[in-house]
């Protein structure tokens, strides 16, 4: 087997060759992204409304079904419709510290099982479980930690609390958002994802950042679009104009 | 046969493409598609010009400093708890994999759609072991169950009709199944996600790998690269050692052009930013993460002739604006990587002697350079393939003399002038109609398929010579 220092000897023997025969430049990354985040917030307060639009169009172009409401209060029974319309009988959600209320235990007097995901380490048999209940489920209920307005996407670190299945095993995804995590573009993005990494607290702990742009989609066969081939075939947003965390 | 139907030459193999009409129906749909739709992507999107000349500089600067990038990588990965493989070869990529799914039990592998694990022939080595590779792309799946290879990079079905497909399910499956796709890809998402429940090992490649934060970035639109991270116990990714990118400003300059060079996407429906194994408190995950990064043959190139074709994103873009592409499609081509990136492609993988007909299977027109997002100068690259071909004997002894004889008339203007006048004798049993037909010898083969016109009566210089009194 060939070892680390072999592959790297191989690589400099190679780079010597060229070195200095491209002209480049590399890209210059944000020196303070914490700063810049907390910038990019504050001009974003002003012109929120518009950012807001845009990202209805393009999440509804994706396929994507946005829903608004005034405030926290009003989402379980956006909720309970869309469960009604779905058919839906068993919904898994989010810990209520990572959605950043309590939603749910509201929606168990209407007719739906309803499984909170816990907020802590478990043993791996439990583990198990969960993920049999949010492989049989009908709808998964998550927040949403950035809502990119130039390409309608919601983006849901994972971690505690947070579990990737939930967005991912039902079959209709429901994410509820407010104006702290809308952005304009994928540039600023950039800046959050470089925050999170260097000097500004990530919104979740896990090890993964999904960028969710629609309904799982294919056109694999004769190029005939067809959703919801591994992922969810509904994607929903619920935006609350109050604030979520008040 | 593992690189399908090489038993066959080139040109029969595009020959008989050629006469397939339903797969011709296919391709000029598809590509006809895929171009409109990349077109309409950059239209509304004015600053995807500068972009893509962004994203460029960054390959060329990623790799001016590759053994950086990719150490940092390394430490990374192996900071959050994964680890690090090095394959020379694609031998040494298949059982580096092999091993790993020894080592675990694992019994069954889910893989996403991976061009790294196609050329390194993953899922046969997966099946010597004992262990079953289930491909989980919709498009993957329906090549995998019918024994085929993907002939187009992003759309690896695309020369199958719904009828084939339902046909296929009836007999693999063992159930009726109506030839429509919703069907097709309910039974598809019924039957796969059992196979990512149960799964120990999932196996995916690289579309990026950030650098300074460890990061394999994946991008699908199905979700299945979502699960193949997700669900199994263990995941392995496979990446080419040009995969790296510095960081997370970088990376979203790629983004933001690869889905629409692609099919026209803002984004895919997907990308997913993959950490390492699962972290405290978290519900699903891997316990184990392996990042197995592969040279074969990349290496060569990064001072080698064919750097650039390093910068390549995988998108497929050069691939539906090829005049020849778009003629025999992917599988003529006779590997892992068709079109015009794939010919560059396959000689880094393979070596010069593997594309002695494939250096040729360009019109040289450009428009792959134009299409593709970083602009990849790929007939530059065509031209010093065919020349190395010739330089190294590659080619038939009979086309390198056709060629040394011509290039040494065009560079002697005596000899050209009496070629011209023994031209002009000699052509006389076969000019027809102003063309040259049915030379003798292997000759013939150039005059079949074009058109070469009868050497002028009087040559341009002639003319010039004698007429350019009356004009003056």
């Amino acid at each position: 087997m060939t070892t680390k220092a072999e592959f790297f000897a191989g690589i400099r023997d190679q780079m010597r060759k060229t070195s200095g025969l491209f002209p480049a430049s590399v890209t210059t990354r944000p020196e303070h992204p914490a700063a810049e985040v907390e910038t990019i917030r504050r001009e974003l307060a002003e012109r929120w409304p518009e950012t807001l639009e845009t990202f209805r169009a393009e999440f509804e172009r994706v396929g994507g079904v946005f829903d608004r409401v005034a405030a926290l209060d009003e989402v379980p029974a956006v909720v309970a419709r869309i469960a009604r319309e779905c058919l839906a009988r068993e919904l898994v959600a989010w810990h209520a510290g990572a959605l950043g209320a309590d939603l749910v235990s509201a929606l168990g007097a209407r007719g739906l099982a309803v499984h909170e995901m816990p907020a802590d380490e478990t043993a791996a048999v439990e583990r198990e479980r969960l993920r049999a209940i949010a492989a049989r489920a009908d709808l998964g209920l998550t927040g949403a930690d950035l809502a990119i307005a130039e390409t309608g996407t919601l983006v849901l670190v994972s971690g505690a609390g947070r579990p990737r299945s939930t967005s991912l095993l039902p079959p209709y995804h429901i994410a509820v958002f407010d104006r702290t995590a809308l952005v304009e573009s994928l540039r600023q993005v950039g800046v959050f994802l470089e925050a999170w990494h260097r000097d500004a607290a990530p919104p979740g702990t896990g090890a993964v950042i999904n960028f969710i742009t629609g309904p799982s989609r294919t056109a694999d066969i004769e190029l005939t679009l067809t959703r919801g081939v591994h992922g969810p075939k509904e994607v929903h947003a619920i935006f609350v104009e109050r604030g979520i965390r008040g | 046969m593992s690189d399908g139907d090489l038993g066959t030459p080139f040109r029969q193999r595009a020959g008989s493409a050629m006469k397939d009409a339903f797969l011709q129906e296919a391709l000029t749909i598809a590509t006809t598609k895929f171009i409109g739709l990349r077109r309409e992507a950059f239209e509304g999107f004015p600053e995807g010009e500068a972009l893509r000349d962004r994203a460029r500089a960054i390959k060329e600067a990623t790799l001016q400093r590759l053994d950086h990038h990719l150490e940092t990588l390394v430490g990374n990965v192996e900071r959050l708890g994964g680890q690090v493989h090095y394959a020379a070869t694609s031998e040494e990529a298949r059982s580096i994999v092999v091993d790993i799914a020894r080592r675990t039990g694992a019994r069954m592998a889910v893989k996403s759609k991976s061009m790294a694990t196609e050329e390194i022939h993953l899922n046969e080595a997966l099946e010597r072991a004992g262990i079953t590779p289930v491909e989980t792309d919709l498009g993957e799946y329906i090549i995998q169950l019918a024994h085929e290879r993907p002939s187009h990079i992003i759309a690896p079905a695309i020369h199958k009709t719904k009828g084939q497909v339902a046909d296929l399910f009836r007999r693999e499956l063992k159930r009726p199944v109506e030839a429509d796709p919703e069907v097709l890809t309910r039974i598809a998402r019924g039957e796969l996600r059992e196979k990512f429940l149960q799964a120990d090992l999932g196996i995916t490649g690289a579309n990026f790998a950030v650098a300074d934060t460890g990061t394999v970035v994946l991008v699908t639109n199905e979700g299945n690269g979502r699960m193949v991270t997700s669900l199994p116990r263990v995941h392995v990714a496979v990446m080419g050692i040009e995969k790296v990118v510095p960081s997370f400003t970088d990376l979203m300059v790629f983004l933001a052009i690869l889905a629409k060079s692609a099919t026209g996407q803002k984004l895919s429906v997907y990308t997913s930013l993959v950490r390492g194994p699962r972290r405290a408190g978290e519900l699903e995950g891997p316990e184990e993460f392996h990042l197995v990064l592969l040279d074969n043959g990349r290496i060569a190139q990064l001072g080698g002739p064919l750097r650039e074709a390093l910068y390549c994103l995988r998108c497929g873009a050069c691939l539906n604006v090829c005049p020849v592409y778009r003629q025999i499609g992917g599988h003529a081509y006779g590997y892992t990587y068709p079109g015009p990136i794939g010919i560059l492609l396959t000689a880094m993988l393979e070596g010069p002697r593997s594309v002695k007909d494939l250096a040729h299977a360009s019109s040289l027109c450009g428009a792959c350079a134009d299409a593709c997002p970083v602009r990849i100068d790929i007939p530059r690259m065509l031209i010093e393939l065919r020349r190395e071909v010739d330089d190294k004997k590659i080619a038939p002894w009979r086309e390198r003399v056709v060629f040394k004889l011509l290039a040494l008339v065009l560079a002697r203007p005596g000899l050209y002038r009496l070629a011209a006048r023994a031209g002009r004798l000699l052509q006389r049993p076969f000019a027809r109609e102003g063309t040259i037909r049915g030379l003798p010898f292997f000759l013939d083969e150039w005059t079949r398929t074009r058109d070469l016109p009868v050497v002028a009566r009087r040559t341009f210089q002639e003319r010039w010579a004698s007429e350019k009194g009356f004009t003056r």
